[in-house]
């Protein structure tokens, strides 16, 4: 294989590997984006606002999750606003003025909370470049990998078969070598 | 050294030789940036007290509320209290802590009962019965309410008891205490509500 051929197999390699991360983190955000069917029950009504609420008393548990009578007071208190058409944002509204931001189990999108939003998408993506840029050097900086079938041992020059990164001042120093080592014959 | 070694030098370069100083240090960079961001953020989180919970903005407005009173005479509501300065307690018959502060609410009620300052106090997750006895036991003489659902202590983001707010003339919330109260905070924290100072 020409280095010309290496070097586009391994621009052809990176971008099976770019492609691939980008499926995949377009995979991640649709799935992220689509999240759970719409709630239709009351129940779940009052859970889909409750798993966004950090219960007071607990340790890392929602409002939804907890058995804590407060948790409790506080899905019926969801619960009654819901029935009464108080919309879900509102109603979050409301625990965030009484608790402080505090109360919401994911961190608001604004102020300093903003960089645990941006952190890991920009840290992926910092990888999948990373990862793109590592590949396409290996491929190029090692022919080996980009001839799997290839036994170096056995690709002395001279021979049809052999790499051509070898100069020709190179090949000659080589050929030399090899002869006064007396361990190969000149084929012809 | 000849043209055609010249030109295997080219074709393969040495990793470093064939870098340039910013295809190095760039990346160097980048890495102890985000190292010492997540250090300095550590460090932040480390200052905190994770058991510390933020407490309300003061100066919103107070919510209203009209609860039955644990005794079954009537009703108290903050809107018949506007335009005084009001004491809002929070506490409960199985609650340890509002043992303690007992003596200190009882010191600061008498010292201000004739001032205008009204107290209230609202049983938190108690049962009538047990609350009246406990009110009794304690010689709390002040209005108490049963707060039915928890509602009024969820508008006022109460995580336990006991929890004490001082509310303005105008109905704002100057004051709020986590905890057992103290004679001398809690004296001061009406004073300072009250207009022109006491």
């Amino acid at each position: 294989m020409s280095g010309e051929g290496r070097g586009a197999a391994g621009t052809a390699a990176a971008a099976v590997v770019g492609v691939a991360l980008v499926a995949a983190a377009a995979a991640i955000l649709v799935i992220a984006a689509r999240g759970a069917p719409a709630p239709t029950t009351l129940q779940e009504r009052v859970r889909a606002v409750a798993v966004g609420l950090r219960c007071p008393v607990c340790q890392d548990l929602s409002v939804a999750d907890s058995p804590a009578p407060l948790a409790q007071a506080m899905r019926a208190k969801i619960a009654t606003e819901l029935q009464a058409g108080t919309p879900p944002s509102a109603i979050r509204q409301q625990f965030v003025h009484a608790y402080g931001s505090w109360i919401l189990m994911a961190p608001p999108r604004h102020g300093l909370s903003l960089v645990v939003w941006i952190l890991p998408l920009a840290l992926a993506l910092a990888g999948c470049a990373l990862a793109v840029v590592a590949i396409r050097r290996w491929t190029r900086d090692r022919p080996g990998a980009a001839q799997p079938g290839a036994a170096p041992a056995e690709n002395l020059p001279g021979r049809p078969d052999a790499p051509d990164e070898l100069s020709s001042s190179d090949r000659r120093l080589l050929e030399r070598a090899v002869a006064a080592s007396g361990a190969w014959e000149e084929p012809e | 050294m000849s043209d055609a070694s010249s030109e295997a030098t080219a074709r393969h370069p040495t990793r470093l030789g064939g870098r340039s100083a910013a295809a190095v240090w760039i990346p160097v960079g980048i890495v102890v940036l985000i190292v010492a961001l997540l250090a300095a953020l550590f460090a932040f989180g480390l200052g905190r007290n994770p058991t510390v919970v933020q407490p309300v903005d003061l100066g919103k407005m107070a919510p209203g509320f009209q609860l039955a009173r644990l005794d079954g005479t009537g009703t108290v509501s903050l809107g018949s209290m506007r335009g005084q300065v009001v004491v809002l307690n929070f506490w409960a018959s199985w609650c340890a802590d509002c043992i303690v502060e007992n003596k200190a609410l009882q010191a600061v009620f008498d010292r201000y009962r004739d001032q205008g300052v009204q107290f209230v106090g609202v049983s938190f997750e108690d049962q009538s019965g047990t609350a009246r006895g406990f009110a009794k036991q304690m010689g709390m003489h002040w209005p108490l309410a049963s707060d039915p659902g928890t509602t009024t202590a969820i508008d006022y983001g109460v995580t336990g008891v006991p929890e004490t707010f001082v509310i303005s003339p105008d109905g704002h919330i100057v004051a709020k205490t986590i905890g057992p109260v103290t004679y001398p905070e809690l004296s001061e924290q009406i004073a300072n509500a009250i207009p022109g100072g006491a």
